[in-house]
């Protein structure tokens, strides 16, 4: 379980507080106004925010005193998630322990159609095409709490079913627990076991 | 690439091997120019060591006061067993360091001229300042400092705060004008084309053409037609005289091995040493009857004039102190 | 790597304080007091002072309309080319370049005649000259590469909210340019201050002496350590004062990220693009003038019985120096960078800053003092002629240091801008993010390279204080050369030394574009 308890965190002048807490295996949504803290939460979970107070639980162990290199932790930012300098293939390599599952990959880049793409470098992709590749690195990587920021943002309507769905079958397929920051109510009913609205 | 890599690693350790060979007898502290390939050192070596059967090793600085100022630093430290190629201005502050041993050589071979009698420090060679002009472009060089310095001919002259020439200008100067040298450095100023760091600043561009007079030595020409064959280069000649850089070697009292130290001053001054220098160092023996090409009989001959060592080591601060402000425009 | 880095700093600065060490050691030199309220010191500060901020004022004011030239007109001809003659132009020996321009304004020169009666190159002109000469190239490579900076996208924005030209000039242009003016002008603003060669060659008198010229005097040929010293403390505090005050004003924005398409540049009127191309026509005959004027010089000698061996030797000697100097400042630049990397990211603004000016302080420190300092030193422990070869490496590597370090750190810092939270979110190993910091550095790392390659090669200072005669390089030869009459040998071992250099540049150039 991951225990969000009285949290603080000083933005600017003003204090966020957050308060949660998430069953492993769930899928949360987390909803709410422009500038109202939902990626600031994220990035406290992940380690590149530092709290003013409050604590943070991982299967009842503190996170807060882990770099973030050390958190069980897979997370997709809204923007600079690929190296522009090396091809797609070898940046879907990157943050895995041992060898990368290629094969799982490649099943992921059909699933998705990106599998033309993967010699390419993200420079010359599409937005949505490079959401569509940082989306399967997130989701593959053995971290057993996964975060997305806005992950289909920039998909068309189509695509973004096929992604969600892809999404939700790998998160309960590997048991993953998965916080996502969404604008999109369809988000929420076709991949959300809750939202939560700050 | 690595071709290339190993190439240069060869010529490094190679060249290290040779710097270092065996033990040296006799180590003399020089300057630059003198141990290069085409000055009198390699030539001064060879027949040194074939005279006395020892290894002679040349350490060179910079130049004639990097010399003294490595006697400073280093103390009774020093590896040398001779100096050789401080001028007669540094003789006093090169004395003072205590590091000087007599020399012991009879000096009634030398030129009177030099009328020389210190006993520490031995003269090889010496030279007369003076401005040389291109003969081609001026038909009438001026005859006298004082012509030169109330003419409006461009000059070109070395800075006395770097540069031995810029020094012996400033003798010069002092010699001729007395307390009346501020107003002619001002005078002179006006028709500077510039004060370079050191001699061959000013002379590459007098070559090129840059002024009507540079100031370099007496012997300058002697360059000119003897390597290059050309005549037209000539050193003025001043009526007032003319102010001598006699450059002199002497013996160290840390030396482990003066009785060949002495040797070596002797050989500077044998026919054999003397007719090597002039030709490689381009400037005047300082022992009568030496066989010189004859280009060095087509030179000026001055009258000598300027001060004693004692005060040039006493004076200097206080000129230098007059040339800058007198000069600065 | 942080502790490597923070060694790699203590060795550097370790290099300073011995020098100093040497200075103040021997014969327990006090700071000479008097001389700051001696009239001569004054007019000095002021003439170091007066020159250095005309220099780097005019440099930028030329170099600016130069870089928007070469950033509006991408298919201009030979622009590689004229990149690579900047880059010549910046690291060119200064004696080689002093030579070329007493040629081309001197008295007889070949332009002198288009001057006018007045005209005297030697003063305030040829210094201003000479080091707009060497500056200049320079900055028009900087102001250039951040022009290259701004994002495709604003372009887009900007026409698409149709701005006047004026207003992309102020709103697009000047902000990128905006941070790297302050930096640019700190550093040309030292160099100058520090200049000695230019000064002593072209500066016509006493009237013209800068700080540099001044401490050399001292210890040259009074051997008076106080006043040395004294002058030294002046110029390490006014250049490194001011260089910390540039750094912290200017190193507050980061470089965006990379935009791989450009095709949104808005096109320039016609007229604009003419006033471009006169301009960059203007720019290459000002570069090349100087070199050419020291062609003449070949025609007069005789080529057939020039001994070319003579200058084999001397040029492996140059090369292997320059060689193994770059190389390690390469390395320890990069080891020192990761501590400024640390701080960045702590946003430790106090120790960046103090990390950042240790890092470069071999640039605004005396050079003169550094190495006679460390001469002083060295020579009553060590047995200099036969290690003094390994102290040359040391101390032009030394010297070359703040030049990496410059030329590095914004890549670096754009990589961790753009790519620090990815790296530590995707646990890379230290191996892995090397490898994945390589393709993205090499291009930058490779130009460092060259550069600092080209400036170790030029050096005669330190050599001439620590090399003994078994080591000859090139630009000390041709010193030689010129100082036994030789002027003719020193002109053809001048312009080889320039055509190495050209040669390098154009190697690495290549080698950059294939990145």
């Amino acid at each position: 379980m991951l225990e969000i308890d009285q949290l603080t965190v000083k933005r600017d002048q003003q204090t966020l507080r957050y308060q949660v807490q998430v069953e492993a295996g769930e899928i949360l949504a987390i909803q709410g106004c422009s500038g109202v803290g939902k990626s600031t939460l994220l990035g406290v979970i992940a380690g590149f925010v530092t709290p003013t107070g409050g604590s943070l639980r991982w299967q009842g162990q503190d996170l807060l005193t882990r770099p973030p290199e050390q958190r069980p932790v897979s997370m997709l930012f809204q923007d600079n998630n690929l190296f522009e300098h090396i091809s797609a293939l070898d940046n879907l390599k990157l943050g895995f322990d041992g060898p990368p599952p290629l094969r799982a990959i490649e099943d992921a880049a059909s699933s998705l159609g990106v599998s033309d793409l993967l010699h390419k470098k993200p420079a010359t992709l599409s937005g949505g095409q490079r959401q569509r590749i940082a989306i399967i690195r997130t989701l593959l990587r053995p971290e057993p709490i996964v975060l997305l920021d806005e992950p289909f943002a920039e998909l068309d309507q189509q695509t973004r079913g096929i992604a969600s769905d892809w999404v939700a079958a790998i998160a309960r397929q590997s048991d993953k627990t998965l916080l996502l920051v969404t604008h999109q109510q369809e988000d929420v009913t076709r991949l959300a076991d809750r939202a939560l609205v700050l | 690439m690595s071709r290339f890599f190993a190439l240069l690693l060869t010529s490094l350790l190679s060249a290290s091997v040779i710097a270092a060979d065996k033990q040296a007898d006799l180590t003399v502290y020089t300057y630059d120019s003198f141990v290069s390939e085409w000055g009198p050192g390699p030539k001064l070596e060879q027949a040194f060591e074939a005279r006395c059967q020892c290894n002679l090793e040349f350490i060179a600085a910079e130049d004639g006061v990097s010399i003294l100022n490595r006697l400073r630093i280093e103390k009774s430290k020093n590896k040398a067993d001779v100096i050789l190629g401080i001028d007669d201005a540094l003789i006093e502050e090169t004395r003072a360091t205590g590091l000087i041993a007599p020399h012991q050589q009879d000096l009634s071979g030398l030129k009177a001229e030099l009328k020389w009698t210190d006993s520490d420090f031995a003269p090889f060679d010496y030279g007369y300042f003076a401005f040389v002009y291109d003969s081609s472009k001026i038909s009438q060089p001026v005859s006298s400092l004082d012509q030169l310095v109330k003419s409006d001919a461009s000059v070109l002259y070395q800075d006395p705060r770097t540069s031995t020439p810029g020094q012996g200008l400033m003798m010069w100067m002092k010699a001729v004008y007395g307390d009346q040298s501020e107003q002619a450095w001002q005078q002179l100023a006006s028709h500077t084309v510039t004060v370079t760091k050191g001699w061959w600043e000013a002379y590459s561009m007098f070559l090129q053409g840059s002024a009507d007079y540079v100031l370099s030595y007496s012997t300058s020409p002697a360059y000119h037609i003897v390597a290059e064959g050309k005549q037209q280069y000539k050193a003025a000649l001043f009526s007032e005289g003319h102010v001598a850089q006699i450059e002199v070697a002497a013996v160290t009292r840390t030396s482990d091995n003066p009785a060949l130290a002495r040797d070596f001053l002797h050989f500077l001054t044998s026919s054999e040493a003397q007719t090597i220098i002039p030709v490689t160092n381009w400037m005047l023996p300082v022992t009568d009857n030496v066989e010189l090409p004859q280009a060095f009989d087509q030179l000026i001959a001055p009258k000598r004039i300027g001060f004693s060592n004692q005060e040039v080591a006493s004076q200097r601060k206080k000129w230098l102190r007059e040339w800058r402000n007198a000069a600065a425009r | 790597m942080l502790i490597a880095g923070y060694a790699a700093l203590l060795l550097s600065s370790l290099i300073t304080l011995l020098a100093f060490a040497g200075l103040i050691g021997f014969s327990d030199a006090a700071v000479d007091w008097a001389l700051l309220s001696d009239r001569y010191f004054h007019s000095v500060l002021l003439f170091s002072l007066k020159q250095a901020a005309l220099s780097t004022l005019l440099s930028l004011l030329l170099a600016w309309p130069l870089a928007r030239a070469l950033y509006y007109l991408p298919e201009l001809p030979a622009r590689r080319s004229f990149l690579s003659l900047c880059l010549l132009g910046f690291v060119m020996p200064t004696l080689v370049l002093i030579t070329g321009l007493v040629a081309l304004l001197g008295r007889n020169g070949y332009l002198t005649p288009l001057l006018g009666d007045n005209w005297n190159l030697y003063g305030l002109n040829g210094i201003l000259i000479a080091h707009i000469y060497l500056n200049l190239p320079y900055a028009v490579r900087v102001l250039l590469q951040q022009l290259q900076h701004i994002p495709d996208r604003s372009w887009v924005l900007a026409r698409q909210l149709k701005l006047s030209p004026w207003q992309r000039l102020r709103l697009v242009e000047w902000p990128v340019l905006k941070p790297s003016l302050l930096l640019l002008s700190g550093f040309i603003f030292v160099l100058c201050f520090n200049s000695f060669a230019v000064v002593l060659a072209l500066g016509g008198g006493p009237g013209a002496t800068t700080l540099e010229v001044a401490i050399y005097q001292a210890l040259k040929y009074d051997f008076n350590m106080a006043e040395a010293l004294t002058l030294a403390w002046t110029q390490l505090l006014i250049a490194g004062g001011l260089f910390l005050l540039l750094n912290r004003a200017g190193s507050s924005r980061w470089l965006t990220a990379d935009s791989m398409v450009r095709g949104n540049t808005p096109p320039t009127a016609v007229w604009m693009r003419q006033i471009h191309r006169a301009i960059y026509l203007i720019a290459w005959g000002c570069l090349l003038l100087p070199v050419l004027a020291l062609l003449p010089a070949l025609f007069q000698a005789d080529l057939l019985r020039f001994d070319w061996m003579a200058l084999l030797a001397p040029t492996l000697t140059s090369l292997s120096l320059a060689l193994a100097a770059a190389l390690a400042a390469m390395v320890l630049a990069y080891l020192m960078l990761f501590p400024i990397r640390h701080s960045h990211r702590q946003r430790k603004a106090r120790r960046r800053l103090l990390l950042e000016w240790l890092s470069t302080h071999a640039l605004v420190a005396p050079a003169m003092v550094i190495s006679v300092g460390l001469y002083i030193f060295l020579l009553q422990r060590i047995d200099l002629d036969r290690w003094g070869i390994a102290f040359v490496a040391l101390l032009n590597m030394a010297v070359i240091i703040p030049f990496a370090i410059q030329q590095l750190k914004p890549r670096l810092l754009q990589y961790d801008a753009q790519y620090q939270q990815l790296s530590q979110s995707l646990k890379l190993s230290r191996l892995q993010q090397l490898r994945i910091e390589w393709p993205f550095i090499r291009a930058a790392f490779t130009a460092t390279f060259a550069l600092i390659l080209l400036l170790a090669l030029g050096d005669v200072a330190i050599i001439s204080i620590f090399g003994g005669d078994d080591w000859q390089t090139l630009p000390l030869l041709i010193y030689s050369y010129a100082g036994s009459y030789r002027i003719t040998e020193a002109s053809i071992a001048s312009l080889l030394l320039l055509l190495i250099c050209a040669a390098l540049v154009g190697l690495l150039e290549r080698v950059k574009q294939d990145a």
